[in-house]
C-alpha cells in the first residue's frame, strides 16, 4: 500500500511542476497565439536564479521564489516589448503571427539558452534544501518535493482563481472567447498581452525555482519541459487553466505508473504515445465536452 | 431539364449553442443563377461553408453532380467541380494574380473543360475580369475591390460546374455591380455554369437573378422568383429589423 | 522543363562536377570543412523544401539525421556503403511519412513542438532498444569507407537535393506546398489534397536528411545517439535556412556555406557567444526581414 501511494504521490509531484509550467503556456498561446517555444528556457533562468540566490547569498530559495516571479514577469514584458508586439502589429493574419513567434521563440532559445552557458558552464549545478525524508501513509518523500508540489499546486488555484474571479481574469477569458467582442467592451490589448505574456514567463521561473530544490540543474533543463507543457496542454485543451492543472497531473501519473511497469528509460516514448494518442483521439483535449 | 449538380438536403450546422443553419434544402441545375440573400449573421457563409467542403454540417446530406460527399474533404468537392469565391478575399497575397489563377487551372481544374474553352489559361480569365493589367503583381498589393474579382478568377481557374460567391458585389458601387453581374451572367452562358450568389443587400441581386432564396436565423424562409420573393411577407418581416437593409453595405 | 528550370540544374551539376575534384586539391582539414559545407547546404535545402514552402517549423532534422546515421550503424556489417545510404534516407522518409500522418493536420504550433521533442524521442528509442536488446551503447564501425569515398557520396547528395528543389519550386508538387504555406483551406478550395501534399513534402526533405545521416555517419568511428542525434545539427539547419530565406533557392546555400565557415571558426573559440549571435540573429531578421535575407535578392536568379 506505502508503495503504490508513494509511486502516485510522485507522480503527482511531477505533474503538479507540469501543470505550472504549462498554464503560462496555455494563457500565452490561447491570447496571442504565441507559442513560446522557449519557455522552458526561463525556467531555467529561473532554475539559476534561486541557485545563485541560495549559494552565493545564502537565501532561503522558498522565500525567494517571489522574487523570481517578479524578475521574470519584468523580463517577460520586456520580451514582449521588444519582440512580439512587433510581430503581433506586423502580421497579416493570425496563422503569421503563430509561424513568426515561433521563429522568434526559436532564437530566444538559442540566445538564452547559449547566454546561460556562457555565465555558468555547462555544468550541473545543484544545492541541498530540505533533502530529509517525511513519512507519510507509510511513504517517504524528500521534504522538498512536498513542498514543491504544495507551491505547484498553490500557485495553480492562485492563477485559477484569478482567472475565474478578477476582473482582469474575465478580461483575458473574455478576450480568448471572442478577441474583436472583448475589444468592442473595452479591453485593452496594450496591456492585457504584455501582462498575460509577462505572467506566463513568472510561472515558468517559479516551476523552476521550485524544480531547483529537487533536481540538479544545467542550462539545457529547460527543454524538455518545452515538449511536456505542450503535451499538457493538448490533454487539458487549448486555454483552458484547469484543464491543464489536470492535465499536468494526469501525465505525472501516467509518467510514474507507466515507468514503473515498463521501464525508466521509455518515459519520453510514454508521454510521446499519451500526446499522439490523443492529438488523434481527441484533437480538442481530454476534457472537451 | 438540365443536369442537378448540387443537392443540399438538410444542411444543418450548429457552433456551440448557436444553431447557424438550420435544416435548408437547396437544389442548382446546370445553367442556373441562384440568388441567397439574408440578413447579416443569417448563416450564408457558414452554409457556402459547408456546399463547399471546408466545413463539414452537423446533419444534412450534401450532393454534388449525383454524388454524395457529405463529409468529404474540401478538395474534393473542388474536384467534384464546385468552386467558391470568400467574404474577405483570400488570395495568395505573395503569388502574382496571374498564379493565383494558374493554382485552380493546376488543380481542380486539370481535370475538366469548360464547355467552351474560353477560361482555359490564366490571361484569358484576368482579361475577362479586366485584371489583365495587374497579372503580373502580387496579389496582395491590390486593392480590396481587385482582390475581390481576383477570388472570382481563382475560382473559375478550378474550371468549376457550380459556382459560389459570397458577397463579391459588397462595397462596389452602382455601375461596378452591374458590371459585375453582366460578367457572371456572361460566364454563366458561355461556361454553363450554375451559379449560387449570395449578398447581403438585397436589391443589388432582386435584379439579376432568375431565383432567390431567403436565409433567416439560419433556416430558408422562401426560395423562388424574386419577384414575388420580395412580397412574401415572411421576408420582409425578416427584413424589418434592419430598417434600409437593401442599402447597407455587409461587415 | 522550363528554360530557367533547365539553365538552374546545368549551373547545379556543373557546381558539382567542379566540386568533385576538390580531394585531390585540398588539405586534409579544407576537405572536412567543405564537407561540413556541403552537409549543410543539403540539410538547409532539404528542410526549406518543405518547411520553407509550407510554413509548417520542422525541428526534426537531427531525428531524420539520426535515424540515417543508424542505418548505417546496424547495416554497414551487412550493407555495401552505396545501400546503406538510400535506405537511410527511405527509412527517415518513411518515418517522416508515418509522423506526418499522424499530426500534419494539426496547427503549426503542435507540429512544430513535437517535431522538437522527436530527436529525443527517437535517440531515447534507440538507446533503449540498444541497451536492452544488442547490450551495448554504441558501435564502433570496424570497416569505414575512405575519405574520398564519403566527400563524393556527400557531394553526390548535395546536388541532388539542390537539383530536387529547384525542380520541386518549378513543379505543380511545388506550388501546391506554396499554397498550404499562403492559405492552406484556400489551396485545398482550389483542389489540392493538402494533407497529401505536407507528408509527401515532409517525407521527401526527410529522405535527404537521412540520406546524409547515413553518409556522415562514417566520419565517427565510434556511433552512439548522443552524438548521432545531436540537436544542434537540427537547430543550426533552421537557423541557417531562415536567416538566408527559406522561400529562396540560393539563400540556403549560401548562408550554409557562409556559417559553416564561421562555425568551424568561431565555433571553437567562441562556442557560447557565437550561438547567442545566431539566435540574436534570427530574431532580429524575423521582426524586420521576415523573408531572410535571400529575399532582399528577389532576382530571377534567387527563384530560379
Ligand atoms: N466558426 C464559428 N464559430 C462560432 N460561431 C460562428 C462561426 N462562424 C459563424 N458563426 C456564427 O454563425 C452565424 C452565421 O454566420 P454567417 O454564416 O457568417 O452569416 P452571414 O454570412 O449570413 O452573415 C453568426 O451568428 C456567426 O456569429
Ligand atoms: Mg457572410
Amino acid at each position: 500500500m506505502g508503495f503504490w501511494l508513494e509511486l502516485a504521490a510522485t507522480g503527482l509531484i511531477t505533474g503538479g511542476i507540469y501543470a505550472l509550467v504549462a498554464m503560462g503556456l496555455n494563457l500565452q498561446y490561447g491570447l496571442m497565439r504565441i507559442m513560446n517555444i522557449s519557455h522552458g528556457e526561463f525556467l531555467m533562468l529561473g532554475a539559476y536564479l534561486t541557485w545563485l540566490a541560495h549559494t552565493v547569498f545564502d537565501i532561503n530559495p522558498v522565500a525567494f521564489l517571489p522574487v523570481v516571479a517578479i524578475v521574470l514577469f519584468f523580463g517577460g514584458l520586456a520580451v514582449y516589448r521588444l519582440c512580439f508586439r512587433r510581430i503581433a502589429r506586423t502580421s497579416p493574419s493570425v496563422d503569421v503571427i503563430e509561424a513568426r513567434s515561433l521563429l522568434v521563440g526559436f532564437g530566444l532559445m538559442y540566445l538564452v539558452q547559449n547566454a546561460a552557458l556562457l555565465a555558468w558552464g555547462a555544468d550541473m549545478r545543484g544545492y541541498s534544501y530540505l533533502a530529509d525524508a517525511v513519512e507519510i501513509g507509510g511513504a517517504r518523500f524528500a521534504a522538498n518535493r512536498l513542498l514543491a508540489f504544495g507551491f505547484a499546486i498553490a500557485a495553480s488555484l492562485a492563477l485559477l482563481a484569478l482567472l475565474r474571479w478578477t476582473i482582469f481574469g474575465k478580461a483575458v477569458r473574455a478576450m480568448m472567447q471572442s478577441p474583436t467582442g472583448a475589444q468592442l467592451v473595452g479591453i485593452d490589448t496594450a496591456v492585457l498581452h504584455p501582462v498575460v505574456f509577462g505572467a506566463g514567463l513568472a510561472l515558468a521561473g517559479m516551476a523552476g525555482g521550485l524544480l531547483s530544490m529537487v533536481y540538479e540543474i544545467t542550462p539545457s533543463m529547460g527543454e524538455p519541459y518545452t515538449v511536456t507543457a505542450l503535451i499538457v496542454i493538448t490533454l487539458g485543451g487549448l486555454g483552458s487553466a484547469a484543464g491543464c492543472l489536470a492535465g499536468g497531473l494526469l501525465l505525472g501519473l501516467v509518467e510514474a505508473f507507466g515507468m514503473h511497469f515498463t521501464n525508466p528509460s521509455l518515459k519520453t516514448l510514454l508521454s510521446y504515445g499519451v500526446f499522439i494518442g490523443v492529438l488523434l483521439a481527441r484533437p480538442k483535449g481530454l476534457f472537451a465536452r | 431539364m438540365p443536369e442537378m449538380l448540387l443537392r443540399a438536403r438538410g444542411v444543418y450546422v450548429r457552433f456551440g449553442g448557436l444553431v447557424a443553419v438550420d435544416r435548408v434544402d437547396l437544389e442548382v441545375r446546370a445553367g442556373e443563377l441562384v440568388g441567397v440573400i439574408g440578413p447579416n449573421g443569417a448563416g450564408k457563409t457558414t452554409f457556402f461553408h459547408t456546399l463547399s467542403g471546408v466545413l463539414a454540417p452537423t446533419a444534412g446530406q450534401l450532393i454534388v453532380g449525383g454524388e454524395d460527399l457529405t463529409g468529404h474533404a474540401a478538395h474534393e468537392f473542388a474536384n467534384h467541380g464546385v468552386a467558391r469565391t470568400f467574404q474577405t478575399p483570400r488570395v495568395f497575397r505573395d503569388m502574382s494574380a496571374e498564379d493565383n489563377v494558374r493554382f485552380g487551372l493546376e488543380f481542380a481544374g486539370r481535370r475538366r473543360k469548360h464547355a467552351r474553352d474560353a477560361f482555359d489559361n490564366p490571361a484569358a480569365i484576368l482579361d475577362l475580369l479586366g485584371l489583365g493589367d495587374v497579372a503580373a503583381i502580387p496579389a496582395g498589393g491590390l486593392t480590396p475591390a481587385k482582390q475581390r474579382l481576383l477570388e472570382i478568377g481563382m475560382a473559375l481557374g478550378a474550371r468549376p460546374r457550380v459556382l459560389l460567391l459570397d458577397e463579391v458585389a459588397a462595397g462596389l458601387t452602382h455601375a461596378e455591380v452591374d458590371a459585375t453581374a453582366q460578367l457572371i451572367r456572361r460566364v454563366r452562358d458561355e461556361a454553363g455554369l450554375a451559379v449560387i450568389w449570395i449578398e447581403h443587400a438585397v436589391r443589388v441581386l432582386m435584379n439579376y437573378v432568375e431565383r432567390v432564396a431567403v436565409l433567416h436565423q439560419g433556416a430558408k424562409i422562401a426560395d423562388g422568383d424574386p419577384r414575388k420573393v420580395a412580397r412574401d411577407p415572411a421576408v420582409v418581416e425578416a427584413y424589418l429589423g434592419e430598417e434600409g437593409g437593401g442599402e447597407r453595405k455587409a461587415a | 522543363m522550363t528554360a530557367n528550370l533547365r539553365y538552374t540544374i546545368t549551373a547545379v551539376l556543373a557546381a558539382g562536377v567542379a566540386l568533385a575534384f576538390m580531394p585531390w586539391l585540398l588539405s586534409d582539414f579544407l576537405l572536412s570543412l567543405a564537407l561540413s559545407c556541403l552537409m549543410y547546404v543539403a540539410l538547409a535545402s532539404s528542410w526549406s523544401m518543405f518547411s520553407g514552402a509550407t510554413n509548417y517549423l520542422s525541428l526534426a532534422t537531427s531525428a531524420f539525421f539520426g535515424i540515417g546515421a543508424y542505418v548505417t550503424a546496424w547495416g554497414l556489417e551487412t550493407l555495401p556503403y552505396a545501400l546503406a545510404v538510400p535506405l537511410g534516407g527511405v527509412i527517415a522518409g518513411a518515418f517522416a511519412a508515418l509522423v506526418g500522418a499522424a499530426v500534419l493536420h494539426l496547427r503549426g504550433a503542435y507540429f512544430a513542438v513535437l517535431t522538437f521533442g522527436l530527436g529525443e524521442l527517437v535517440r531515447h528509442s534507440i538507446t533503449y532498444f540498444e541497451k536492452t536488446y544488442a547490450r551495448t551503447v554504441g558501435r564502433v564501425l570496424s570497416d569505414p569507407p575512405e575519405a574520398v569515398t564519403v566527400y563524393l557520396t556527400v557531394l553526390l547528395i548535395t546536388v541532388a537535393t539542390v537539383a530536387t528543389c529547384a525542380a520541386v519550386r518549378a513543379s505543380r508538387f511545388g506550388l501546391a506546398l506554396a499554397g498550404v504555406g499562403a492559405d492552406e483551406e484556400r489551396a485545398q478550395t482550389l483542389g489540392v489534397n493538402t494533407r497529401r501534399v505536407k507528408i509527401a513534402g515532409f517525407a521527401l526533405s526527410a529522405f535527404f536528411a537521412g540520406a546524409l545521416g547515413a553518409a556522415m555517419a562514417v566520419r565517427w568511428t565510434y556511433i552512439e545517439p548522443m552524438s548521432v542525434f545531436n540537436p544542434f545539427i537540427g537547430f543550426q539547419t533552421v537557423l541557417i535556412a531562415m536567416i538566408g530565406g527559406a522561400q529562396t533557392l540560393l539563400g540556403p546555400v549560401v548562408s550554409a556555406v557562409v556559417f559553416s565557415l564561421f562555425s568551424e571558426l568561431l565555433r571553437l573559440q567562441f562556442p557560447y557567444a557565437y550561438l547567442m549571435l545566431l539566435g540574436l540573429l534570427l530574431i532580429v531578421l524575423v521582426l524586420y526581414l521576415p523573408g531572410g535575407i535571400g529575399s532582399l535578392f528577389r532576382g530571377r536568379w534567387a527563384r530560379a
